[in-house]
């Protein structure tokens, strides 16, 4: 569904992501860990090109969304993405804060987007939460109502960029449980976390990436149960 | 006692009731509200367009075109006198134009763009990027972006400082006396040379000035609460 080709990024002098290949099959969840400053967000952000890679493709579907003639606009309708800091539009109310997009690109009227919003908010249990402000929200509420945002665009896959690095603790678990449903459901999720625990529970494959590179990439189980590099060993007893 | 206060009811008279003078105020007023509420509109409009214009940015980087002509401008009007913007507006770009008021709510509301554009610029800036990357990746584009998530928020930034902006243009207005258009301190300059008597004029003007900006203080306090609600917790 997604393949990624010698994908490089470069702020500057500082390399990033040093090369890059990868291939998300449909219905997969990628769970994505690594330490801080090896290069795990950018490579969840070069997949919707919030990041303009340096250099290497990307494709989604077998269309190559790093091809300037590519409209990218209509590539991210169909990918979700839910950030750390969750990133809900600060003035607009929850409904259309998960209206605005669907209806605006065209995909939906109002009434139908009105619709879908409900009936995901009822999954999330925050219907009672509609007509509120998100400065009104917990952190845990926000990051769920950014979910059924991005939920509200029927989109093929998810990316998750540390979606629970931002929350009190208490508030770990209700977004979690969500992400689990969602892929219980069948979406194909990327998700960049610190929750091992999560990616030992849902995750199809794990990658380690460090200095740039996918240093290792496993199943859950070989992953944190027989980690070859050295890197990854050193991580794991870090964070486990 | 009883002398003097039967000459301040004199001068009174003199000034705001003889000739039915007041009416000549109220033009006055009329005159300076008109120029400042086209000149306010033009310069938001200006003002936003000018922002966006600084803010655009080519990939690698560089300065757009748009972003230098934006320079340019804010140089250049910052740069002179709005008394002579005035003039040059008046006597040599649009000399033949009969309507005093429109020449003189283009020049001003020419003038007040500069000063909203950076307003406006800082209020764009003080939004969290993050709002923009979410708008963004759900496939909106950059203006819709823009338009419906970035200025809302950009504008709610920038009120205090655009309501100084406005109360500073009401009262610069004064200046257009000098291609003499009859606005109140016009007015009100005019009418003290008539009756020999400065006092009555003058703190008259001055008080309307007064009044008529803590009447918009308080209306625009009342929209930026409004506008605050989306804050409340």
């Amino acid at each position: 569904m997604i393949t990624v080709k010698e994908l490089k990024k470069d702020f500057g002098e500082n390399h990033v992501l040093r090369g890059i290949d990868y291939e998300i099959e449909k219905g997969e969840k990628i769970v994505i860990v690594g330490p801080s400053g090896s290069g795990k967000s950018t490579f969840l952000r070069c997949l919707n090109l919030l990041e303009q890679p340096t250099s290497g493709k990307i494709w989604l579907d077998g269309e190559e969304i790093t091809d300037p003639k590519t409209d990218i606009n209509k590539i991210r309708q169909k990918m979700g993405m839910v950030f750390q800091h969750f990133n809900l539009f600060a003035n607009l109310s929850i409904m259309d804060n998960i209206t605005l997009a669907p209806v605006r690109l065209g995909l939906m009227t109002k009434e139908e987007a009105k619709e879908k919003a409900l009936s995901l908010l009822k999954r999330v249990n925050l219907v009672d939460k509609a007509d509120a402000w998100p400065a009104q929200l917990s952190g845990g509420q926000k990051q769920r109502i950014a979910i059924v945002r991005s939920l509200a665009m029927n989109p093929e896959v998810m990316l998750f960029d540390e979606p629970t690095s931002a929350l009190d603790p208490e508030m770990v678990g209700e977004v979690l449980e969500v992400m689990k449903e969602l892929a219980e459901d069948g979406m194909t999720m990327a998700v960049v976390t610190h929750e091992m625990a999560f990616a030992k529970e849902v995750a199809t494959k794990c990658l380690f990436i460090d200095e740039g590179i996918i240093m290792e990439e496993n199943t859950p189980d070989a992953f944190f149960g027989s980690p070859q590099s050295p890197r990854l060993q050193d991580f794991l007893s870090k964070v486990l | 006692m009883a002398e003097w206060w039967s000459g301040v009811q004199q001068k009174f008279i003199a000034a705001f009731i003889t000739g039915d003078r007041w009416q000549l105020y109220l033009k006055g007023l009329g005159t300076t509200l008109e120029i400042a509420v086209f000149a306010a509109i033009l310069g938001v409009v200006l003002g936003t367009l000018l922002a966006l214009m600084k803010l655009s940015k080519k990939q690698d980087g560089r300065k757009t075109a748009a972003t230098v002509v934006a320079d340019i401008y804010i140089d250049i009007i910052r740069g002179t006198p709005s008394v002579l913007q005035l003039l040059i507006m008046w006597f040599i770009i649009m000399k033949n134009c009969t309507n005093g008021v429109l020449v003189a709510s283009l020049s001003f509301g020419i003038n007040s763009g500069a000063y909203v554009a950076e307003i406006i610029r800082a209020g764009i800036l003080a939004v969290d990027p993050g709002q923009a990357e979410a708008g963004r990746s759900m496939g909106l584009s950059g203006k819709q972006t823009m338009q419906y998530i970035v200025l809302p928020q950009a504008f709610k930034n920038a009120l205090p400082p655009i309501v100084n902006e406005f109360i500073t243009l009401i009262k610069e207005t004064a200046i257009v006396g000098y291609v003499s258009l009859a606005d109140l301190t016009r007015v009100a300059n005019q009418v003290s040379s008539r009756t020999y008597e400065a006092f009555m004029p003058l703190i008259g003007a001055a008080v309307i000035y007064f009044i008529v900006i803590k009447i918009l203080t308080i209306l625009l306090g009342k929209l930026e609460r409004r506008m605050r609600r989306s804050d409340n917790r």
